[in-house]
């Protein structure tokens, strides 16, 4: 190799370590997310004229810090799978966004308590005389509630977060005590089990995003849709993976560990999974365009009217076309400046992407509000509540942070990854 | 180093490594000494080396990017002109020219093609391949380098070139072995059993060629060759035709019982039927119920069409007798007009004709090749057709059931549609009668200067005409 192999430092070096600047921040952010939080949805169920925006701008801050946090749980499990040696110097930091799913079970609450106290606040199965309001065929209806019932709708989500917790906490402590035992066969174990993880992960997702997010609008069905959300929340975990690489270095940390090489494959891998939101989004709509089936197209013809048609454009121009040339220079993915960059801008367009599926039906059933926004108070009010909830979850990270190290030190494969090379 | 070598050609100095530390290093001091003809050999992929060789980045992604945009390009164009222009064609309703989504998968696919083209072939290009033979083959141990070996090589077309000072360079790199690569002095010429192969083997394949040829202008009685018989006669029923599949032997399915077509269910039945169902119940009860029945218990009437004079006796009474609905239902605007016009293009003018006169293009054919069952179509302008001898409602019944040969199209188009229709053909028939006095001022200068056009046209044809009569009566005269 061009380089001798490099010096891996003693796991209690400071480069391993949380820099204090960034630890102090944990607790104001806690704070601060938590009351942003509760502002936006306050000012998302009083101010605006419509029953459930209030519910619906909390979930979509909430599937947008859900998603996140599966996407890094995806990628420590792919990343096992596939016996991946050059990620190792990032793969802590997901590791400590896939353990935030333990918060995000309890954030679930609010929704699940919408559920059964009041009819319809946020999902419109909940009504009892949806199907007569919408002159749906009784006995077809019927079909539907065996799914959507609150009972079975509420052991669901405990399925989906008994997997997730568990696969997290298994990953997060796998790796967090190799740190101390530096136990080799700890990795052969974690991945071992990756496979079956990952077959679990998946379904579990599908269904979950079916539940939480295509059941907005129950009569609307894609089976495409859990791949959609996938997407999105693989390709926003490697933006986080940049993002937090990036700062931490800026603070002082993992200064010689990620290189110019890290940033390189992780600009790629956005690049990839810009292409393939595009490409599982786009087959989406083909597929429904084509077949003009009014039950399967109400839902895009929805987003396409007043001030969601012009979303969906920015979808595909800024989600899609933007970064997708931005990136796919090996000049800017040498940069890490430009990585950080194009990585925090796909993080920002994940969430109008969350919004843009979201929010729409939170106008169902309110007369004349379909291709309104909720106006300019809706919008501030939404996006005061993703703030306060990615402010809090940030918080929580640098604090689990600050009590381990933010490198897996004696990971066998720390070495290769350090000395990885693209060219 | 022998003597006979030094009178061939020296092509460059080749020196061997055995790891990839040392040939690193190497790279690197004749990179410093500044030679750019330089190459180096692996087992493997090296990382690294590009830089330690001073190799300037490749120009290959440009040629891959210049390639997929080639693509895309390629095949929107290539689908709007065949799809949009050269030959229209509906495919599901959809647009012709801006069809974009049905367009991206072809150019998807079209983009990867090309910008793989160009990145392989690009490759080939920028590496001078295809190349059969390179004079670094003559060395005898650059075998090795496919196993356990690292070479690195000094062109002699470098500028710097001396073949001393590069041995010199190359022995303080800690190479054991340097060797000047000269030229390969194995023959040049073909081989002659590979010439006569490839001789063979075109000849050989010419051969299925020449059958097919030869079958093609040769006659058979054998009957016809099938290679899926299931395929070329398909066990699938026609509609007229029996089978022993369902208890009523008939092919063809009848409607499920309480089938309802896309957004019929809530018309009422006068604009179901062009039939005032009130004062029918009064004039004619009987027909009436059956009707309503037909219409309105789906599964009463199974197998039976359910349309307005379906089950009508032909008697002219009869039709005479039905209170038609006078006025039709749908409210003129230029909406509903535009869109009679549309369908009317669509279903009615291929025999009716654009303008209506009953010549549309399949009576032109008809005629051409003297069809015998061909029942002309009518000319809607007929005093008869008009709309105070032909209520709206008994037009919109002919429409969706049919007269004579023509048959019915309540199947195929909606009862809005058929109404839109009815709109547009009354339209069309006052434009063949309209005066001058209705043509608006704006347009009159142009519809008067065709008008003398036509004019002119027909009275130059009249008396072309005109004058081949006189001229064929002279020459019989003469005879």
């Amino acid at each position: 190799m061009s380089k001798h192999a490099p010096a891996i430092k003693p796991a209690d070096d400071p480069a391993f370590k949380l820099p204090a600047s960034l630890s102090a921040l944990s607790l104001p952010l806690c704070i601060g997310g938590v009351l942003v939080l509760i502002v936006g949805w306050l000012i998302a169920t009083y101010g605006v004229e419509q029953p459930k925006f209030g519910m619906s701008a909390y979930l979509a801050a909430f599937m947008y810090c859900l998603t996140l946090v599966l996407g890094s749980l995806f990628f420590v499990m792919i990343q096992h799978l596939v016996r991946a040696g050059w990620s190792t110097v990032v793969r802590r930091i997901a590791e400590l966004v896939m353990v935030m799913i333990v918060p995000m079970a309890v954030l679930f609450l609010p929704i699940l308590v919408t559920l059964w106290t009041s009819d319809a606040a946020l999902y419109r199965w909940d009504s009892p005389s949806f199907a007569q309001d919408n002159h749906l065929n009784e006995a077809m209806w019927a079909n539907k509630t065996m799914w959507l019932s609150q009972d079975w709708f509420t052991v669901r989500a405990c399925i989906y977060f008994a997997i997730w917790i568990g696969l997290a906490v298994y990953y997060f402590r796998g790796s967090v005590e190799q740190d101390e035992t530096g136990e080799r066969a700890a990795t052969d174990r974690m991945q071992f089990w990756s496979g079956p993880a990952v077959m679990l992960f998946c379904g579990s997702m599908t269904f979950a995003m079916f539940d939480w997010v295509m059941s907005l609008a129950p009569m609307w069905f894609s089976t495409m849709f859990g791949v959609y959300l996938f997407a999105g929340a693989v390709l926003s975990a490697h933006c986080i993976l940049a993002v937090a690489a990036y700062l931490l270095q800026q603070a002082g940390a993992m200064r010689d560990e990620v290189t110019v090489e890290h940033y390189h494959d992780l600009g790629k891998l956005i690049f990839g999974f810009i292409t393939f939101w595009t490409y599982i989004s786009f087959s989406q709509y083909l597929l429904i365009w084509y077949a003009n089936i009014p039950e399967e197209t109400e839902w895009l013809y929805h987003r396409q009217l007043g001030t969601w048609g012009t979303l969906s454009l920015v979808l595909v121009f800024l989600h899609w076309m933007l970064p997708f040339l931005g990136t796919m220079s090996m000049y800017v993915r040498r940069r890490p400046r430009w990585i950080f960059f194009w990585a925090f801008y796909v993080l920002v367009m994940h969430y109008i992407d969350i919004y843009w599926m979201v929010m729409p039906e939170a106008h169902a059933g309110v007369p004349g509000a379909h291709g309104s926004a909720g106006g300019a108070l809706g919008v501030v009010a939404s996006v005061l509540c993703v703030l306060g909830m990615v402010a809090l979850i940030v918080g929580l990270v640098l604090r689990v942070a600050s009590q381990t190290r933010i490198v897996a030190v004696r990971d066998p494969r720390l070495a290769e990854s350090m000395a990885f090379e693209n060219i | 180093m022998s003597d006979d070598k030094n009178e061939k050609k020296i092509h460059g100095i080749v020196a061997e490594f055995t790891t990839v530390d040392t040939l690193l290093a190497a790279c690197r001091r004749v990179r410093d000494a500044g030679y750019t003809k330089t190459d180096a050999y692996t087992p493997f992929a090296v990382h690294g080396i590009d830089k330690a060789l001073g190799i300037k980045p490749t120009v290959l992604p440009w040629l891959a990017l210049a390639g997929g945009l080639t693509g895309t390009c390629t095949a929107l164009a290539m689908q709007i002109w065949m799809n949009g222009i050269n030959y229209p064609y509906i495919i599901s309703g959809k647009p012709y020219v801006l069809s974009l989504p049905a367009f991206i998968p072809v150019a998807f696919e079209l983009t990867i093609l090309f910008a793989s083209f160009c990145t392989f072939f690009g490759m080939w290009a920028l590496n001078g391949l295809p190349r059969f033979s390179n004079p670094i083959f003559t060395d005898p141990r650059f075998d090795r380098v496919t196993d356990d070996r690292f070479f690195l090589y000094i062109d002699s077309k470098d500028k710097s070139f001396d073949a001393k000072g590069v041995e010199k360079l190359l022995g303080e790199t800690g190479t054991e072995y340097i060797n000047t690569v000269v030229d390969d002095d194995s023959p040049t010429t073909i081989p002659k059993f590979l010439i006569v192969g490839l001789c063979v083997l075109i000849g050989l394949s010419i051969i299925p060629a020449l059958i097919v040829a030869k079958m093609r202008v040769t006659n058979s009685s054998e009957p016809r060759f099938h290679i899926f018989p299931d395929m070329d006669f398909s066990p699938a029923r026609d509609a007229q035709q029996t089978t022993s599949l369902f208890a009523d032997n008939r092919a063809m399915r009848p409607d499920v019982p309480g089938t309802v077509a896309r957004g019929q269910v809530d018309a009422d039945l006068d604009f179901l039927t062009g039939i005032d169902m009130d004062k029918f119940s009064q004039v004619d009860s009987d027909r009436a119920e059956h009707l309503v029945r037909t219409y309105l218990t789906p599964l009463a009437a199974e197998g039976e069409e359910p349309a307005a004079g379906a089950d009508l006796p032909a008697e002219k009474s009869v039709m005479e007798t039905t209170p038609w609905l006078d006025k039709n239902p749908v409210e003129v605007s230029e909406a509903v007009m535009l869109q009679g016009q549309e369908q009317f293009n669509i279903y009615c003018s291929v025999c009716h004709g654009m303008d209506g006169r009953g010549n549309g293009l399949v009576n032109q054919r008809a005629q051409k090749i003297m069809a015998s069952t061909w029942v002309p179509p009518s000319s809607l302008h007929q005093d008869v057709l008009y709309s105070d001898q032909y209520p709206d409602g008994k037009l919109f019944n002919t429409i969706s059931n049919g007269i004579r040969k023509m048959s019915g199209y309540a199947g195929q188009i909606k009862a809005k549609d058929r109404w839109a229709i009815v709109t547009y053909v009354r339209a069309l028939q006052k434009s063949q009668n309209a005066s001058m006095d209705l043509v608006p001022a704006s347009e009159k200068a142009k519809v008067e200067k065709q008008k003398n056009k036509v004019d002119k046209q027909l009275k130059e044809a009249a008396e072309a005409e005109r004058k081949k009569e006189e001229e064929r009566a002279a020459k019989a005269a003469a005879q």
